[in-house]
């Protein structure tokens, strides 16, 4: 469904990514997991297109999206969950969804799936008035996650959505990936929680300094001795 | 005398508002401060009398195209100066609009010389002139009822359109986040293109009543009322649309009081007092809320 071939990107002279090579089959969960700095982020914004490639190509469903804009890139399914959330402060919990389905005219459609994000987060429903910036934390991620749904994409990017987030929320948060997934969503997760990262994917790839190095089926890579030492606290 | 005076600051203040719009529409997008602004206010009383006299079009007829002539000279005026510097830093952009003030106006003085011009009052309806309220010593004309409700006529047009269509919550978000708004699949330089022409729009209205306000254009008109109604922006808080309304109409009451009480030539120091005063004691403007209330 997504493929990355030998891609770079750069910030002026930095290279933060030097050869990013990696699969997206249909039906998937990847993860991406490396440590701070690696170009997890830089790869993401790479795919959506928000950061210029300066190597390599990017096809998604057969088609070369390297050097399209982010607006046709998500109009042709990909959409992005970005780190930090990015939601709009002042803009209302309904705003915010509205936006999310920017870029589609179906009225029913629309409704149905603002049901259907209400229901995944009933939270969301009863701030659905509040700016989104009078949201706790883990109520924003929801609604980031939320705004994105409402596009309908085919190719989900989500970048650390258990970032500061109570284990509680984040066990929420997972719960609902799984089942976003389950109900036809492909999903490439970017994450520094490797552990739950790799228990929901099922395979996964290790970046490091903007380079894959390590690559296989989740399972594989969460009882990888390498992977345990650098990514999963075993330090012993 | 205070009815009066308060009367004219109102229909200047809503003039002022009408321009400050423009300004922080455009400043809350892509945090420029317009320069050439008042240039588009300028050339909408210039496209609308040259309509009239040169095309013979009846007043509102011209109005209009002339308003949509200056809707479409913003959009180009941000698609050639400004867009190929948007990643380029701030004063890199800034330069650039004070270079296109500066170019539009001389554009205007070599089309149409630098004389200041009449406005053609015989196209205007004759009602226009006439008193509409009488009251004591207290007077309102039709022409200054006009202004009223074509001011606050656009005002609260562009309240709806930024509030409840899908473009206007676009122009939000795109001033809140421009990352996450492209994230959206929202076309970034058309929603930027669309805040251009309705800032420009309301630009040119305002320069139009202002020539059959005071029955004369010039070149130069742009650059005063411009600074004003910068001022004005600054003043409700630049960024907030609301912000610059008030701003607008609080700038043109206090310009007419202190032109009427202490002295006509203070008209431009009051502006300029009330600016500093705000900068100094409320930085964020009136109805200003720091990164919050944008757009
Ligand atoms: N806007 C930027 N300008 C310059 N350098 C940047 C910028 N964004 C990221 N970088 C650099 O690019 C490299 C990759 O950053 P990136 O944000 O992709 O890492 P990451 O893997 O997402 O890290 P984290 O886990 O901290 O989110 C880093 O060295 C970072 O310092
Ligand atoms: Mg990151």
């Amino acid at each position: 469904m997504l493929e990355l071939n030998r891609v770079q990107a750069f910030y002026g002279t930095i290279q933060a990514l030097k050869d990013v090579t990696l699969t997206v089959r249909s039906g998937e969960i990847v993860t991406l997991i490396g440590a701070n700095g690696a170009g997890k982020s830089t790869t993401l914004m790479a795919i959506s297109s928000v950061v210029a490639v300066g190597g390599g190509t990017i096809v998604f469903e057969g088609r070369d999206i390297t050097r399209l804009s982010t607006d046709r890139v998500v109009a042709l399914g990909i959409t992005q969950v970005p780190e930090g959330r990015m939601i709009f402060p002042a803009l209302t919990v309904l705003e915010n969804l509205r936006m999310g389905g920017y870029l589609r005219r179906d009225r029913a459609g629309l409704r149905a799936d603002e049901e259907h994000a209400f229901q995944l987060f009933p939270i969301l429903k009863e701030r659905r008035k509040q700016p989104g910036g009078t949201l706790s934390g883990g109520e924003q991620q929801m609604l980031a996650i939320a705004r994105a749904l409402m596009a309908r994409p085919r190719l989900l990017l989500l970048d650390e959505p258990s970032l500061g987030l109570a284990p509680m929320v984040v066990e929420h948060i997972f719960a609902v990936i799984a089942r976003i997934n389950t109900e036809g969503t492909t999903i490439l997760l970017v994450e520094q929680n490797a552990q739950m990262a790799l228990q929901v994917a099922h395979r996964g790839y290790v970046l490091e300094t903007g380079r894959v190095v390590m690559s296989g089926a989740a399972a594989d890579l969460l009882a990888d001795p390498k992977v345990r030492e650098a990514y999963l606290g075993d330090g012993t | 005398m205070l009815e009066q005076q308060l009367i004219n600051g109102l229909t200047l203040g809503l003039i002022y508002a009408l321009i400050a719009v423009g300004y922080t529409m455009v400043y809350g997008v892509i945090q420029l401060i317009n320069f050439a602004h008042g240039e588009i206010y300028m050339l909408g009383a210039f496209f609308c009398v040259t309509l009239i006299t040169a095309a013979g079009l009846p007043f509102y007829v011209a109005m209009l195209m002339a308003v949509i002539c200056c809707a479409l000279c913003g959009i180009l005026l941000d698609i050639i100066a400004y867009r190929p510097l948007r990643r380029a830093p701030r004063l890199a952009a800034l330069i650039t609009a004070i270079g296109m003030s500066i170019f539009l106006q001389n554009l205007a003085l070599i089309i149409w010389g630098s004389r200041s011009k009449p406005f053609p009052r015989a196209s205007l309806p004759a009602y226009l002139s006439e008193q509409a309220l009488v009251m004591g010593q207290v007077g309102l004309t039709w022409l200054q009822l006009f202004i009223f409700a074509v001011a606050i006529g656009m005002m609260v047009a562009l309240f709806l359109v930024i509030h409840k269509t899908r473009t206007g919550t676009a122009m939000r978000a795109l001033a809140q986040n421009r990352t996450a708004a492209a994230l959206m699949g929202i076309n970034v330089n058309a929603v930027i293109s669309f805040t251009f022409a309705l800032g420009s729009a309301m630009g040119a209205v305002a320069g139009i009543l202002v020539a059959v306000y005071y029955n004369t254009l010039y070149p130069t008109m742009g650059y005063t009322a411009g600074v004003k109604a910068f001022a004005a922006a600054v003043l409700g808080g630049i960024g907030s649309v609301p912000g610059a309304m008030v701003g607008g109409v609080v700038l043109g009451v206090a310009e007419a009081l202190g032109a009427g009480y202490v002295s006509s030539l203070y008209r431009d120091g009051v502006a300029y007092a009330v600016m500093i005063a705000v900068i100094v004691l409320r930085p964020s403007g009136i109805l200003g809320r720091a990164a919050i209330d944008k757009a």
